[in-house]
């Protein structure tokens, strides 16, 4: 009886074979007919003559990369020579001066430019953790120092009625 | 055009290097910017990344053992460096990288470099929601005509996988665009 409801369906000839191809055959098709709605071009431009230029632009670089490298077996024999002078000169000086630089002996010019110079990538949240809020004073955070007048004429431009500001005149008194 | 076992060999010889390169930078330029300014969206970043990359493939080329074509490797150099720069502009902003991606598609609206009208701009929008993948192989397939067996070799992703993220990327898209 099992066997015979087996045989109850019947695919047409050959169904199962090429059946992959088929489908994707069909997902393709399916995915065609939404490609109607999507635009062909993306509206991105560039500038003028841009890839005209860009070539030069790369060579010029590549080669300035290039130039930086310089070969030390060019300059070997003032090397050693060098090397010699300082492991002399360090001796001495390590015999003489016994006392460890500190943190002062840095040119506060050269810590400033150090900082200038270097992008830390420091998110506010990183520089909170190193930085204690009692230490920030806000002189700190602006450029051009903020006296009794500049704060008196902010507040007469940008603050309409000053009692906006909410302040407790009593207080004050 | 030269052969690429040809243009890699030259490209490790100081000799030939430099013409070599000249015919690497403008054989590939055009493809590999758009590719990359298709991930950043700005043309300054796009450019930037451009030149990174081809530096990049300047100093490693004698790394290159030529397991895989020299183009896939470039594209593989120049995906990664879009996709670092993306994160570390995410990271410098303090926002989420979908975050920034949508603040990036917004910039869109006045870049002098995006002619596009609204349902250029949606789509923008729609590839911004999309998964990195989705986005890539999209953009790879629909945009720059590759092959499935070109993308493959560049995302090392199967052709059957790849496939697969193309068609979900196209009806994502799709319902986006149909949207409201």
């Amino acid at each position: 009886m099992k066997s015979k409801k087996k045989q109850q369906f019947k695919t047409p000839e050959g169904y199962f074979d090429n059946f992959h191809e088929r489908l994707m055959g069909k997902i393709v098709e399916d995915s065609d007919s939404s490609l109607n709605i999507i635009p062909k071009n993306d509206g991105f431009t560039v500038p003028q003559e841009y890839f005209e230029t860009v070539g030069t632009v790369i060579s010029k670089k590549v080669k300035d990369t290039k130039t930086k490298v310089i070969p030390l077996y060019a300059f070997r024999k003032y090397a050693y020579a060098a090397a010699a002078l300082a492991a002399v000169f360090l001796f001495v000086w390590g015999i003489t001066f016994r006392s460890e630089p500190s943190f002062n002996d840095l040119a506060a010019a050269e810590i400033d430019s150090y900082f200038e110079e270097s992008e830390l990538n420091l998110t506010s949240y990183e520089l909170a953790e190193v930085i204690a809020l009692e230490d920030i004073e806000l002189k700190d955070m602006v450029d051009t120092p903020y006296e009794e007048e500049n704060i008196l004429e902010y507040l007469d431009e940008t603050v309409d009625a000053l009692e906006d500001l909410n302040i407790d005149y009593d207080e004050l008194e | 055009m030269v052969a690429e076992e040809t243009l890699v060999n030259d490209l490790k010889h100081k000799d030939s290097q430099a013409r070599a390169f000249e015919v690497l930078v403008n054989t590939y330029k055009e493809r590999l910017y758009w590719h990359i300014r298709r991930i950043v969206l700005n043309h300054d970043d796009a450019d930037d990344i451009l030149q990174n990359t081809f530096i990049k493939v300047y100093k490693n080329i004698d790394g290159f053992k030529g397991d895989s074509k020299l183009y896939s490797w470039m594209y593989r150099i120049a995906t990664n460096e879009s996709l670092t720069f993306l994160k570390q502009q995410s990271k410098k902003r303090g926002i989420s990288n979908e975050e920034l991606r949508q603040d990036l598609v917004e910039n869109l609206q006045s870049d002098v470099y995006f002619e596009g009208d609204d349902i250029q701009l949606k789509l923008q929008e729609a590839l911004a929601t999309l998964p990195e993948k989705q986005k890539l192989v999209f953009n790879m397939k629909y945009f720059q005509e590759m092959k499935y067996e070109e993308i493959s070799e560049i995302l090392e992703t199967s052709v059957g996988g790849l496939k697969a993220s193309y068609h979900l990327a196209v009806k994502k898209i799709e319902t986006y665009l149909k949207a409201d």
